[in-house]
Parts: C-alpha cells; sequence; structure tokens
C-alpha cells in the first residue's frame, strides 16, 4: 500500500460525480425497472408467469432460478463479511482497505438474498403474520426457519459491525463530509468520544470471532445447505457432504464478488495506490484455493455417486455427466483455477483485469451450479415412477430478468452509500500513513 | 343401559329384552342402512348364543342366508365377535371387556363398522353384561375407554392394487369433488410395466396421510398440519404463504401448487365444503399462491356433507372395482382392516387348497398377501397400505387402458402451465 494515501483519497466517491456515475445509476434504474415491472406481472398474475411446475406428474420442478439465486446471493454475501472478519482476527492487513467494501456486499448480498424468498413465495403479503406468529412453533423443526432466523442474525451482526466502526471514521471525517446527511451523521455517532475506540476495536473483535464461527458452521455451512441436504427423498440433495460444498461455493462467489467491487472503486476514483494489484494477487491465490476445494468436493459427489450408487443416485450422477447447466459451470471454474495456478507459477500472467474476468467466470459458473443443484435434485427423486420424471425447466423471462434486478439493487446500493459514507476504513490508510497508531490489534 | 335384576325369570335373557332395549336398540340399528328388525332378531339370539342357549352353528345357520341377502356376503366380523365370545370363555363380561379393549369404537361406530350382525352382537354382549353385572364403575369405565377411543381414530386407507382396473373414475371424481384443475391429480393412478413382466400393473396414490409427515415438519408456518381429532394431513389455506417445501419434502410428489388463478371460482364450490368443523379452511381446491393436495375429504369426515357421508372419500365412492376401502386405520374391525384381514384369509386359504401336503411343509407360511406401505423405509409411517405388489426401481409408467385425456384429465400439469408462464413456456 501506497504511503500516499490521504483522507482525500477516501473522500473522493463522496466529493466528485462523474458522468459514468450517472449512467451507471441509469442502468440500474433500466435494470430494476424491467425486473419491478415483471415481478409486478407476477404478483398480478400468480407464479404460473414462470417455468415452474410441480414435481411429479406436474412434469416440472416446483423451486428453480429464484431459490439458485437466492443460495447464490447468500453465499456472495458470506464471504464479504468473513474476509472483512479474517482481516480482524488474523491480521491480513493486506485486505484492510477492501474490508469495509466486502461488508457493504454482506448487507446487500443479504437483502437481495431476503428479497428472493419474498419473490419466490406464493402469498408474499402473509411473511409477517403466517412465519412470525407461528415461530415459536416452527422453528424447532423446518429449516426454512433456521434460514430465516440465521440470515436475519447474520444480517444484524453485520450491520451492527458496520455502524460501530463507522463511528470512528465519521467522527473524524465529519468536516468534509456533505452538511444534507448531517442528521444522519449525528444519528451514527451519537454519544461518541475518542474513549470508546478501543471499547469499540474490542467489541468489533469480538463480532468478528462470532461472524467466523456463525457463517461457515450455521449459515453457508449450515442452514442453507440443510435446506437440501436434510431431505432424503432427492438424492441430489441429501448427504452429509453439501455443508462443505455449499460452503466453498459460498467462498468462491464471495472473493470473486470483492475482486470485481473492488475493482470497479479502483478505476472509478484512482485508488491504484489504495487497492494495489498485489490485493488483486492475494485475492485470486484465495479464489484459487476456493476453488480447488470446490472441484475437489464436487469430484468426492461425483466417485461416491457413480461407483455403486443405488438406482436414484445414480440417475444424478448421470445428469451431472451429460448436462451442459453441470459441465459448463465445472469447466468454468477449473480453467480459473488453472489460470490462478498458472499465474503463480509465472507472474507476468496476471493482470487486474484478468483477475475480473476469473470472478466473473467463477460468479457465473456458480450461479449456473447452484439453480441445476436445486432443479437436478427435484427432477431425480428417490419415487421416480412419474413419466413426467424428470422434469422440464428452463427459466422464464420473469425469472431471469430477477438476476438483472437483483444484480441492479446491490450496484445501486454501492453507488449510493458510496456517495454518503467512506467506503474504504480510515485506519485502512492510517495505520500505512505516518504513524497514527490507533489499530487495536487482537 | 337400563338394568332391573328384580325381574329375573327363568329366562335370565328375558330380563333384557324389555322394550326400553328395543327400542334403543332400534334407533341404533337405524342408524345403519340394514335391516333393523332382523338386526334386533339376530342381537336376541346373539345373547341366547352367549347364554349358552344355542350353539354357535344354529346361530350361524339361522341367519346365513338373510346376511347374504341384506349384506351380499355373510361378513367375517360374526365369526370373529363369536370367537372373542368364546375366547373369553363365554363369559359374556370378560368378552365385553376383550370388546372395548380391541375394537376401539363406541357403541354408534361399532354398529356402522362391524355390519349390522356383529353390532347386534356387540349390542347383546352389551346389554348381557350391564345385566349380569350391574356395577356403576364398570359403566364409568366403558365410558372413560370411549373416550379414550376417540383419540385412536386415524383415517386411511387399503387400497387393493389387483383390484385396480385403471379406469380412473377415482382421478375424475377427486376432481369433481375438489375442484381441482388441468392436472392437479390429487388422485392419480400408475398404469406401470416391470421388466420381464407382460401385463400390466396399477398403483392408486393418494396423499399417503403420513403419521410422521415430512411435509409437516418442514412448514415454516404450521400452515400444514395434522389434524389431532383424526389424522389428517390438511393445508390451512389461510396460513399458507406458497414456499413449496412441502411439495420438495414430500416423498410421493403428491402436493399441487395452485399457481395461477383456480381453475374452478369460489362460487362454484359448496359452502359446506371449504371449512372444516374446527372452522379451519382446509378442503376443495386452494386458492391462488396457496398449496394443495389429497385431503381424504375432511368436509366428509365431519358430516358437512352429512351423516351418511362420514367414512367416505370420493374415490372409493367412485371405485366400481372396490380397490379404495377407507376408514380409521387405527381400530381392527374398520372397513380397511376389516378388508386386509378377509383378503389374508381368502390368500391363506387359496394357498392352502393348492398345498395338500401342508404335513410334509409345515414350516411354509399359508400367509401370503403382499402388501405395502409406499417408501415405508424412509420412516414417514404411511396410513395408506397397498394390496399386491411394490413397483420395482425399473418400473416403467406407461399408458394405461384409459388414457387421462381419455376421461377429460390432463396428466402432465406442465402442458397447462406453460400456457401461462411468461413469454410462453421454454421447454428443453
Amino acid at each position: 500500500m501506497s504511503t500516499e494515501a490521504s483522507e482525500a483519497d477516501i473522500l473522493r466517491p463522496i466529493h466528485n460525480t462523474s458522468k459514468r456515475y450517472f449512467m451507471m445509476l441509469a442502468a440500474c434504474f433500466v435494470a430494476i425497472g424491467i425486473f419491478g415491472a415483471l415481478w409486478t406481472y407476477q404478483l398480478y398474475h400468480g407464479l404460473i408467469v414462470t417455468a415452474l411446475s410441480d414435481w411429479g406428474s406436474g412434469g416440472g420442478v416446483t423451486w428453480g432460478l429464484y431459490i439458485g439465486a437466492f443460495i447464490w446471493w447468500v453465499g456472495i454475501a458470506h464471504g464479504g463479511i468473513i474476509l472483512s472478519a479474517a482481516v480482524r482476527l488474523l491480521g491480513m492487513e493486506r485486505y484492510k482497505p477492501v474490508a469495509r467494501l466486502a461488508e457493504l456486499l454482506t448487507i446487500a448480498g443479504l437483502s437481495v438474498a431476503g428479497l428472493y424468498i419474498i419473490v419466490h413465495m406464493g402469498r408474499p403479503d402473509r411473511m409477517v403474520t403466517s412465519i412470525l406468529l407461528n415461530y415459536h412453533e416452527t422453528v424447532h423443526t423446518s429449516p426454512l426457519v433456521w434460514d430465516v432466523t440465521v440470515i436475519t442474525l447474520y444480517f444484524v451482526m453485520t450491520a451492527t459491525y458496520l455502524g460501530l466502526t463507522l463511528r470512528y471514521d465519521i467522527h473524524r471525517l465529519r468536516d468534509q463530509l456533505p452538511d444534507h446527511f448531517g442528521p444522519l451523521y449525528d444519528v451514527m455517532t451519537l454519544g461518541y468520544s475518542e474513549k470508546e475506540d478501543e471499547v469499540i476495536e474490542r467489541m468489533v473483535w469480538w463480532l468478528a470471532l462470532g461472524i467466523i464461527i456463525l457463517a461457515p458452521l450455521l449459515l453457508h455451512g449450515g442452514v442453507i445447505p440443510w435446506l437440501f441436504a436434510l431431505i432424503p427423498t432427492m438424492p441430489g440433495w441429501f448427504g452429509a457432504i453439501q455443508g462443505p460444498q455449499f460452503l466453498t461455493i459460498a467462498l468462491t462467489s464471495a472473493i470473486s464478488g470483492v475482486i470485481l467491487v473492488s475493482y470497479a472503486f479502483r478505476k472509478a476514483y484512482d485508488w491504484d495506490h489504495i487497492i494495489d494489484d498485489d490485493l488483486f494477487r492475494g485475492l485470486l491465490l484465495w479464489l484459487g484455493f476456493f476453488a480447488l476445494l470446490f472441484l475437489w468436493l464436487q469430484l468426492q459427489q461425483l466417485i461416491s455417486g457413480g461407483f455403486a450408487a443405488p438406482t436414484a443416485q445414480e440417475l444424478t450422477f448421470e445428469s451431472k455427466m451429460s448436462h451442459p447447466a453441470y459441465i459448463i459451470p465445472m469447466v468454468m471454474v477449473f480453467l480459473t483455477l488453472a489460470y490462478i495456478f498458472a499465474q503463480v507459477l509465472r507472474p507476468s500472467l496476471f493482470s487486474k483485469e484478468r483477475a475480473v474476468v476469473a470472478g466473473v467466470v467463477v460468479l457465473i459458473a456458480t450461479l449456473v451450479e447452484k439453480v441445476y443443484f436445486v432443479v437436478s435434485g427435484l427432477m431425480y427423486p428417490m419415487f421416480g415412477l412419474y413419466r413426467s420424471v424428470p422434469g422440464d425447466y428452463f427459466p422464464s423471462v420473469i425469472e431471469m430478468s430477477s438476476v438483472l434486478g437483483t444484480i441492479g439493487i446491490v450496484t445501486l446500493f454501492f453507488l449510493l452509500v458510496a456517495k454518503v459514507i467512506p467506503v474504504v476504513e480510515l485506519h485502512a490508510i492510517e495505520d500505512h500513513g505516518h504513524g497514527d497508531e490507533t489499530e487495536v490489534e487482537a | 343401559m337400563s338394568t332391573d335384576d328384580s325381574t329375573h325369570t327363568d329366562d335370565p335373557l328375558a330380563a333384557l329384552h324389555t322394550d326400553e332395549w328395543e327400542a334403543e336398540m332400534e334407533e341404533l340399528l337405524e342408524e345403519t342402512d340394514h335391516d333393523t328388525e332382523l338386526g334386533i332378531e339376530m342381537a336376541k339370539d346373539a345373547q341366547r348364543l352367549v347364554a349358552g342357549q344355542i350353539d354357535e352353528e344354529e346361530f350361524h345357520a339361522k341367519y346365513h342366508e338373510a346376511v347374504i341377502d341384506e349384506f351380499g356376503v355373510d361378513d367375517r366380523p360374526i365369526d370373529d365377535a363369536i370367537d372373542t365370545v368364546k375366547e373369553a370363555g363365554g363369559d359374556a363380561a370378560a368378552a365385553l371387556e376383550a370388546f372395548e379393549d380391541d375394537d376401539g369404537t363406541d357403541r354408534r361406530d361399532a354398529m356402522k363398522k362391524f355390519g349390522v350382525g356383529a353390532a347386534a352382537l356387540s349390542l347383546a354382549g352389551w346389554a348381557t353384561a350391564d345385566a349380569m353385572d350391574d356395577e356403576p364403575q364398570d359403566q364409568a369405565a366403558v365410558a372413560a375407554a370411549q373416550e379414550d377411543d376417540e383419540d385412536d381414530l386415524q383415517w386411511g386407507m387399503v387400497i387393493d392394487l389387483d383390484k385396480c382396473d385403471g379406469c380412473l373414475a377415482c382421478v375424475v371424481a377427486c376432481e369433481q369433488e375438489n375442484g381441482t384443475g388441468d392436472g392437479e391429480n390429487w388422485m392419480y393412478v400408475f398404469a406401470y410395466e416391470e421388466e420381464d413382466q407382460d401385463d400390466m400393473n396399477y398403483l392408486v396414490r393418494t396423499c399417503q396421510m403420513c403419521s410422521d409427515a415430512p411435509c409437516e415438519k418442514v412448514c415454516p408456518t404450521t400452515a400444514r398440519h395434522t389434524r389431532s381429532s383424526d389424522g389428517l394431513v390438511l393445508t390451512d389455506y389461510d396460513v399458507c404463504i406458497g414456499c413449496r417445501y412441502c411439495q420438495v419434502a414430500c416423498p410421493y410428489g403428491v402436493n399441487y401448487f395452485q399457481w395461477g388463478e383456480p381453475e374452478t371460482p369460489m362460487d362454484e364450490i359448496d359452502d359446506n365444503h371449504t371449512h372444516d368443523k374446527r372452522g379451519q379452511w382446509v378442503d376443495s381446491r386452494p386458492p391462488r399462491g396457496v398449496m394443495g393436495k389429497c385431503t381424504m375429504c375432511p368436509s366428509r369426515q365431519d358430516g358437512n356433507m352429512g351423516d351418511d357421508m362420514v367414512g367416505t372419500t370420493a374415490c372409493e365412492d367412485a371405485c366400481s372395482m372396490d380397490a379404495i376401502h377407507f376408514g380409521n386405520m387405527e381400530d381392527p374391525d374398520s372397513d380397511p382392516n376389516q378388508y386386509l384381514e378377509q383378503v389374508r384369509e381368502e390368500r391363506a386359504s387359496a394357498n392352502e387348497l393348492q398345498d395338500d401336503d401342508a404335513d410334509e411343509w409345515a414350516d411354509r407360511p399359508d400367509h401370503t398377501a403382499s402388501t405395502f406401505r409406499l417408501l415405508e423405509e424412509i420412516g414417514t409411517k404411511p396410513n395408506v397400505v397397498f394390496v399386491g405388489n411394490e413397483p420395482s426401481s425399473d418400473a416403467e409408467q406407461v399408458e394405461g387402458p384409459v388414457s387421462y385425456e381419455d376421461v377429460g384429465q390432463v396428466d402432465n400439469r406442465k402442458e397447462a402451465l406453460d400456457d401461462g408462464t411468461f413469454a410462453g413456456g421454454v421447454t428443453e
């Protein structure tokens, strides 16, 4: 990291608004608008406008792209905060400049994942009454309720984490922040005194520890895969491997997400000296590591599904070996891994742009793999006597527009937040600045 | 029960045959669809049988023809009832206890479920017991037993696949009863073939009404629930959020979501066919955005559609092959359980005929009727028992003798749903 980074640098997004910014904003509104209009159409006519159907004699699958994209977004959301927490707990200082971007990605990702739950429902109007009023009963047995619980918990922890760390920055930068957000800053720094810094640091450290424990054990290595892994009659889903498998997919997609966001901010605000090439190299290495685990766990499933598996499981294996929605994502991740390996051996192969391509490739691969996972599970049930099994499914335009719309929402979130708060922590430049040591490392 | 020991005469039973007794008998018997006079006569003689005044053969011979006329068959329960009495050493009070322990029904239910002959006999048993052992605590025990019995109601079915001829009458009847739409096949009949086997097999698939229902377990709202009074697994249409997790978790694929506006508008559904006795909207097709499935007709079971319909389902009524037997699976004397027993006995005796050298093959079981519950190994504890062969993993569904189209139904629902898909259904 360069020692030239200054407060002015990290305030640049707040003070400068380019034409490109407005074009991005407009693009987001178009994306959200398209999805909004189509979702309104869906609300008006019902889920019949999707390409979903009943599994079994119904000839289709009852969960499809909405659920696949839901898992995808939770996965992306994950890594953000894990990365940020790792910076704090393990002292991975190199990633400090992108820690807050990663936290914001978590908030945005979880929000659109929550939106997907609503979009997926037949009666979204009953979400509050039907789920909350029966929570005390359903929390004992329904994996879907566990999901809602843990995602909410995760959201609250992340928001608290972000809120606490922002107090330090906003207080110190208050004079340089726009006055029209004054009331917001006042609320965010309510009762702030410099004496709290040390306490806050300790609180944040514990929160980070909680997040690091919660995410792999409970969220993406827990309740999200359990939605599927606990259903014994869908052989494509059932089994103990889905926990670790989901976690590796979540982390590959999350790191890819961080690479894209970091690259966008670096390019837009000339942050070459803050988010430097080394950071991308590091992120790529992590991406490679998790991609390796991802493929290794897929291989475990292929071996156990293909060697001497029971009939129903064998069908899921055959589907994997022949379906483009499985093969193509695996090849994409493999090629990404190969590139990462190659650029380690031969550093000249590295470039930020290639890192971005790797991120995009992995994000597409994980989305397609997730949708395939959901759909293929329902296509090859244990009770497969139905002539219409395996069913047909190809997402409708409305379903596909939801991906566009949610990417639009997440992008819009970054565009707006970057105008209000510093998206790079003051600590990130202070640590490498002129010895202003306020860092409390664990 | 009216009893008066002081009126004992030479005939101990004469004391029982009071006007009051007859009036009660008549009232109870008239609730059944059968011949009241025959019932009362049988009851009287049954008491004589229990008291040892006539023997079993005499009783059987006297009523055999009349019973055949009335019911078409001379029902097993009579023999079973006699056996029970005999096992109790001819002691009517002990016999009554045996009845109480075993049948788990109150008298009115027993009347309906035993058939009139057995009902008459059990009535006679009660009358006799009351007359001979006039202790108030016994009556209290009977009342308590009756209360317990109410908890032992679990509706379910025995479906004889060997009788099914694939006519799909049950599918049509279910659709008409519930107003379900195209391809929303709450009742579904598979015609399938096995490898190396020429003839066709059937599998009649309703909801399996699992005692440990995975659909209920995963429901995030309690909309999918088991009705405590009778074990029916139902969906509260006012609570369901349409997440479809129940459909995902059900091993059998019995759930059908209401993807769009229901084909049968609400005003075409009878008012007495929507809400159950608890006032919850659980019957007929679900509204838009809500999950539906075979309900085993709670409106019928609750008496909303008349007492005649209690203990029946639309599919059972429509089945001219008598393949579907709906009733209380907890009651050994219910229609489905009696049917199972009858099938087992029939097949056992058929086996016996072929097996002249039973002595030589003494260890060979003569009970060969094949029955199964669907995917029982998953532990869902289904309450539908099938008579016949379970489809193997190689079984392949084929076009049956009557196609869904032939009877105005749709087999693959997606074909109908694709019309509603935005920008058309795109299938691979």
